[in-house]
């Protein structure tokens, strides 16, 4: 049966990806609901709760609406330009053919790739590492060295302790200067993570390994003093109806990445949110008068993200505590690694893999945050008019996901890793305005 | 990743040219590595539908186990190198499949271990990998070369 009834908002990419950095298309990307729940509307969205008997049937039932009076008072987001305190620039090192992972040698090292996560490397760090921490460990070195402190290389070195080898990290930057904390920090697995093409249908299952090892991870570290890693209720608001209107195509020029060199189209980058729905938390509706915007519709959906600050140290800490070292050093090309004393590498440079190793597939996908004052008593997120508000330990962040209307598209092969202050203020003065006339109607 | 041959523990300096398998620690192993044939193709064939059949659903169709369960790859081949084969047949005989623990024949076990050998880089030869205690302790799971990590 095909079942035409598109969701739309949250994200883009399948309601189950919460997430919003790249994932959220907020007005664009419509969850194509013939993939998810093929021949499963036999219940349909009116059938009787009792009756579901699968993960499926269930999911059919997702327009449900959220239990009335769940919807807690929100203490409105302070959101206005002249109280930034950062802006935080980065390029996603988006690979078509997903990240690399496979072995090479130097000399007499052994190589393993683990970089190229575009916009999931947070998310997939764990799982990632895990394949990479097996792959070295099927040659039983003692030592293990890393390049690279970002999340996956951090990740690595501590999934190698973990396994029972001695770990040296080598490093042009620690943890604060580089890429990784200019993200977004949420559960986005597969957000630009690779094309569908490229990266062909055994990378679905490499991926799907990678997102439910990480998720298990996470949960590890959930209610902790400090919270580095935390659920947010995630609000997805629309002037319109989440499931209707047609299917953006997203597209920049003619053309694919076959053709080109370089994807052209949201439809051509890969989504795999469906095959992991079992385990991510599924958005509900908001009946209007629970419904606190001053925007016709809304969804909430909780939302793991990640919290820098106390996640990144706690990193730091727990690795070295296992004895681990670091030490700075920068490698020009792939035959410096020969001058690492450990016998087996694994390689984590992120975006620079594309001059370090002249990985010409790595292609820039620039992203931007701003930060503004931490509000602790803000406890949620919110999404509307392509911008993201995320209510972190660290600060408010405010992301422009998708003001252009291009999907997936946006930031491709931008590689202008420089602070944008007007982009910044204007997905700011998104907020500024839905706030401006908040709470609706409950005031 | 081509080339000499690559030995990661400490002790087997120069690299052992040997086409498919290296061997770690004690040297006597790659002297071994080279000689004995373990397993047929067949057998590893008949191993991967065994596997599928009765394993799959824990440790994955691929062999890359899952946060709670191990992985019969990677990390595997450190647990498991250096010793000898009865002992892995024997945890598999008496405790796998975890549901059902010694269900399954001494041949299917054979055949599973060669299927595990297989997928961890270990090349086929041209006898079976035997179904018996006795004969499997003179067999050593080897380390695996660079060459050969999936
Ligand atoms: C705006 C934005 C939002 C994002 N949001 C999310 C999100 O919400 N969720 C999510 O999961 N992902 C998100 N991502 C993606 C995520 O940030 C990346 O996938 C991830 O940070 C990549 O990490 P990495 O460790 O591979 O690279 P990096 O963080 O770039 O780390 C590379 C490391 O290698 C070192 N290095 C590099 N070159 C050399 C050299 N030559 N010699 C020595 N050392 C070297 C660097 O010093 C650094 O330590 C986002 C990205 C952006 C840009
Ligand atoms: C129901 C899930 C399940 C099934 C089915 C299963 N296993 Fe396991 N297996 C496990 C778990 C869990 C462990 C870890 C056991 C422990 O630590 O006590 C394990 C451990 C192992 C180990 C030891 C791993 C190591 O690194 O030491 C081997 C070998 C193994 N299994 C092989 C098999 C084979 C072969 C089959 C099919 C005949 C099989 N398993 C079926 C869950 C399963």
């Amino acid at each position: 049966m095909l079942v035409r009834w598109h969701w739309r908002g949250q994200m883009q990419k399948g309601w189950n990806l919460t997430g919003f950095d790249d994932n959220q298309k907020i007005r664009r990307l419509r969850l194509k609901r013939r993939d998810l729940f093929a021949g499963s509307l036999a219940f349909g969205a009116v059938g009787a709760r009792g009756m579901w008997n699968s993960v499926p049937a269930a999911a059919a039932a997702l327009q449900r609406t959220a239990v009335g009076g769940t919807v807690p008072r929100l203490v409105p987001m302070r959101a206005h330009a002249d109280q930034i305190t950062d802006i935080k620039v980065c390029l996603r090192p988006f690979r078509p053919a997903g990240p690399r992972l496979d072995v090479e040698r130097v000399g007499d090292k052994v190589v393993i790739h683990n970089y190229g996560h575009g916009g999931s490397g947070w998310s997939l760090s764990w799982g990632s590492a895990d394949i990479a921490v097996g792959k070295a460990a099927s040659l039983s070195p003692r030592r293990i060295a890393v390049v690279g402190c970002g999340v996956i290389g951090l990740t690595s070195a501590l999934s190698a302790q973990r396994a029972g080898f001695e770990v040296t990290i080598y490093t042009r930057d620690m943890l604060p200067h580089t890429r990784s904390v200019r993200a977004n920090g949420s559960w986005t697995p597969d957000s630009r993570i690779a094309l569908t093409a490229p990266a062909g249908p055994q990378f679905a299952d490499v991926w799907e390994q990678m997102a439910r090892y990480s998720w298990k991870t996470y949960r590890d570290y959930l209610g902790l003093p400090g919270n580095p890693i935390d659920f947010r209720d995630n609000y997805t608001l629309s002037d319109t109806p989440f499931e209707e209107g047609p299917e953006p195509e997203g597209r920049t020029g003619p053309g694919d990445y076959a053709s080109t060199g370089m994807p052209r189209a949201t439809s051509e980058f890969a989504t795999y949110g469906d095959r992991i729905r079992d385990i991510i938390p599924a958005p509900e509706l908001l009946a209007s008068q629970d419904n606190p915007f001053p925007v016709a519709y809304a969804q909430r959906a909780p939302m793991m993200m990640f919290n820098f600050g106390a996640y990144g140290h706690l990193l730091l800490s727990e690795f070295y505590q296992a004895g681990g070292k670091i030490v700075i050093r920068e490698f020009h090309t792939p035959a410096d690694m020969k001058s690492i004393a450990e016998p087996v590498i694994i390689n984590c440079p992120g975006y620079a893999a594309r001059d370090l190793w002249g990985d010409r597939t790595l292609i820039p996908v620039r992203g931007q945050t701003a930060w503004l004052p931490p509000q602790p008593d803000v406890m949620y997120g919110v999404e509307y008019k392509g911008a993201a508000a995320l209510s972190k330990s660290d600060g408010l962040m405010i992301q422009a996901v998708d003001l252009n209307n291009v999907g997936e598209m946006e930031g491709v092969g931008n590689s202008f890793e420089h602070a944008d202050r007007a982009e910044a203020e204007k997905a700011i003065a998104v907020f500024e305005n839905l706030f401006a006339r908040f709470p609706a109607g409950r005031g | 990743m081509r080339g000499s041959g690559y030995a990661c523990r400490a002790g087997l300096g120069a690299g052992l040219l040997l086409a498919l398998v290296q061997i770690g620690l004690p040297a006597a192993h790659a002297a071994q590595a080279r000689t004995v044939s373990y397993y047929t193709t067949e057998q590893a064939q008949r191993g991967e539908t065994t596997y599928q059949q009765f394993c799959a659903v824990c440790h994955g169709a691929s062999l890359a186990g899952a946060f709670d369960v191990p992985p019969l790859k990677g990390r595997f081949v450190t647990n498991w190198s250096g010793a000898t084969l009865d002992r892995l047949f024997d945890y598999i005989s008496k405790a796998m499949p975890l549901f059902s623990p010694g269900a399954l024949t001494p041949a299917q076990n054979a055949d599973l271990v060669a299927f595990i050998l297989r997928e961890n880089g270990v090349p086929a030869g041209r006898t079976e990998l035997p179904a018996t205690d006795a004969a499997l302790k003179t067999m050593v799971f080897p380390t695996i070369s660079a060459d050969r990590v999936k």
